[in-house]
């Protein structure tokens, strides 16, 4: 019978199948953060129960974590302590952490590929809803909470309710890839089929489109099906996939022999069924703006602010949600999106803070200086993109430039630790959600990819990045 | 299962206004409720009462895999969240934790139960009353594995 790649993944671990019913799946690699565990942990010790494979459970911490000089003492007494419940609980169950002064810490989705833990085919969960970027590698990866991660932990198994395969196919190959990133291309699929478009679904990219991409572009894609109201998504593996994988430090060591077993398994067959599909050409795709709080509100940056009622074609309820959303941001409709001035951005999250990003932005930063209105800051994904971007020099174009140059964690993504917006500030960020008070209480966030943020952050508002001249 | 409607007329709900992931530092549950929906509604912690429910509009708890956010309802004493459609980790939380129960309701059921409303949920029936305005309702029944879990108070009490 014919079968999607994420049947053939699924139906690979089902421990359990009821019929018509729920599966209990197994799960090959489980990722911890300090934000999602603690409860579970807890719950271990009520109940004296061990992790059942701590050789498949990892762990770091980036939510809470400061990304100012980490030689100092965590000043928040809260996430200070949320930070050492991680330490202890990892100590107590046998769990391998990348704490704060781990070379490998970072951002769990960005850390979990570049170790070599994220491998086709397998099953990942982690208590973050993010874990679908590391879909990009073809393995069925997806969010879960805290009580799931406890079942994790005690059976490396969960129940779940088969999701259904959903096909999003990009035609055609990018004529500008420095300015039409992977980042306009998955902010344009959340614009066209909603913020719950993909509910109760696993998406998997395919097309030209996308296997033109990168994997850490890849990642950006698979990173943000969440915010399309997908589980998960998926994009089939490749050379692509099997090269940025091989002699990393958990790849294992029989990795050719793995790869021969992918490539015979890990696609969709020609006459598999999806359940939906959706098809846009990427000629139709631009540089991408969000104006308003939710990913779906999004247009391209040649656009202006649009009318409630255009924007909601007749659906009553979303002309209220972009009307609440137009008074939050402080915007009007019919005002070009490039007038819109900033005084933040912020380049960073697992979204897009990989060392492509950061080199990208660069391109677009160097031997220029952040607008005097602007104050901007970088924070790589993990230390290791880090140290590879200090490496080849982009930690001075964006120093000399007056971004801030900061040390790895989520951060101003979700605004858990010191790096938040101010009331009524208004913020260029590559990270993935524009929900009111996401990056601080009354803060405004408009989601663009690392060369729209970095152009932004020059100019102090909006720019086409086509528009630049990069000599 | 009687209570009141706190009303919220819009969809998109996210777990960021739920409950700001500033708190997601804060352990006991209490605290984490007196934060609830502070996002976009301060009064909330002040007007809500035990045994309340929410109604809202189409893909309520989108956003983060947080449980913070269905616990610091459920300890307001939002007894469930009706809703037009869930965002699935919100949904499987709710019941996981045995925190509340998350109702899919109809268009009709949404334009019709106002803000105040008294119902009266039976999820043996799949009904819902409507005291107030004398009106019965549908609920989307819960799937199997769901009505389980609900069934058995939670994910570690759920035998298949």
């Amino acid at each position: 019978m014919s079968k999607t790649l994420f049947e053939k993944i699924w139906d690979s671990h089902i421990v359990v199948e009821k019929e018509n019913g729920p599966s209990l799946l197994y799960i090959d690699r489980h990722l911890v953060h300090e934000v999602t565990s603690p409860q579970a942990f807890e719950g271990l010790r009520m109940n004296k129960r061990k992790v059942r494979r701590p050789d498949l459970t990892i762990a770091t911490m980036d939510h809470n974590v400061p990304t100012n000089d980490r030689s100092l003492p965590i000043i928040d007494q809260t996430s200070s302590i949320q930070i050492k419940t991680l330490e202890k609980n990892c100590q107590d169950f046998g769990i391998n952490l990348f704490d704060i002064d781990s070379p490998y810490q970072g951002i769990v989705h960005v850390i979990g590929p570049q170790l070599g833990i994220t491998l086709p085919g397998t099953t990942i969960v982690c208590g973050d809803s993010h874990t679908s970027t590391q879909g990009a590698f073809g393995a069925l990866a997806f969010g879960i909470g805290t009580s799931e991660v406890e079942h994790v932990f005690v059976t490396q198994a969960l129940w779940l309710e088969k999701l259904k395969p959903f096909e999003i196919r990009v035609e055609g190959k990018r004529k500008n890839p420095f300015a039409v990133t992977a980042k306009d291309i998955i902010l344009s699929i959340i614009k066209k089929i909603g913020t719950a478009g993909g509910t109760g679904t696993v998406i998997e990219y395919t097309g030209e489109g996308i296997t033109d991409l990168s994997m850490e572009q890849r990642m950006t894609i698979c990173n943000m099906s969440v915010e399309a109201g997908a589980r998960a998504g998926l994009i089939a593996p490749d050379e692509k996939t099997f090269d940025y994988l091989r002699g990393r430090k958990y790849t294992p060591e029989n990795f050719d022999e793995l790869v021969s077993v992918w490539k015979k398994d890990l696609y969709t067959d020609p006459n598999a069924k999806f359940e939906k599909s959706f098809t846009l050409k990427i000629d139709d795709i631009v540089p991408q703006v969000s104006w308003g709080t939710n990913p779906g509100m999004t247009s391209d940056v040649t656009d202006t602010v649009p009318d409630p009622k255009e924007f909601a074609k007749g659906d009553l309820a979303q002309q209220k949600s972009a009307e609440k959303a137009l008074q939050y941001m402080d915007l009007k409709a019919g005002i070009p999106i490039t007038e819109i001035q900033i005084d933040r951005v912020f380049i960073g999250s697992c979204t897009n803070a990989r060392l492509e990003d950061l080199i990208d932005a660069s391109r677009v930063v160097k031997g220029k200086k952040v607008s005097e209105k602007v104050s901007a800051m970088v924070v790589p994904g993990s230390q290791m993109v880090k140290k590879q971007a200090e490496k080849i020099g982009l930690d001075k174009i964006f120093k000399d430039a007056n971004f801030e140059w900061r040390e790895s964690g989520c951060s101003m993504c979700l605004g858990m630790n010191p790096d938040i917006l101010s009331p009524g500030e208004r913020c260029a960020s590559t990270s993935n959600r524009n929900f009111e008070g996401r990056q601080g209480v009354g803060g405004r966030t408009h989601l663009v990819s690392p060369v729209m943020a970095a152009a932004a952050a020059i100019a102090g508002r909006f720019v086409d990045v086509r528009e630049m001249d990069l000599n | 299962m009687k209570g009141n409607v706190i009303k919220y007329e819009r969809d998109n709900i996210d777990t960021d206004v739920i409950l700001p992931g500033t708190y997601l530092k804060l352990h006991d549950y209490d605290e984490l409720a007196s934060h609830a929906m502070e996002g976009i509604d301060p009064e909330f912690h002040a007007k809500v009462k035990d045994g309340d429910f929410i109604v809202s509009g189409k893909n309520f708890g989108c956003g983060s895999s947080r449980e913070h956010a269905p616990i610091a309802l459920s300890h307001s004493g939002i007894k469930a969240v009706l809703a037009l459609s869930f965002a699935r980790i919100f949904y499987r939380n709710s019941v996981d934790g045995a925190f509340l129960l998350p109702i899919e309701i109809d268009e009709e059921a949404y334009k019709n139960i106002a803000n105040g409303d008294e119902l009266n949920i039976s999820v043996e029936t799949n009904e819902i009353k409507n005291v107030t305005k004398n009106q019965t309702y549908q609920m989307k029944p819960f799937s199997e594995i769901i009505g389980k879990i609900i069934a058995a108070g939670g994910l570690f009490k759920f035998k298949p």
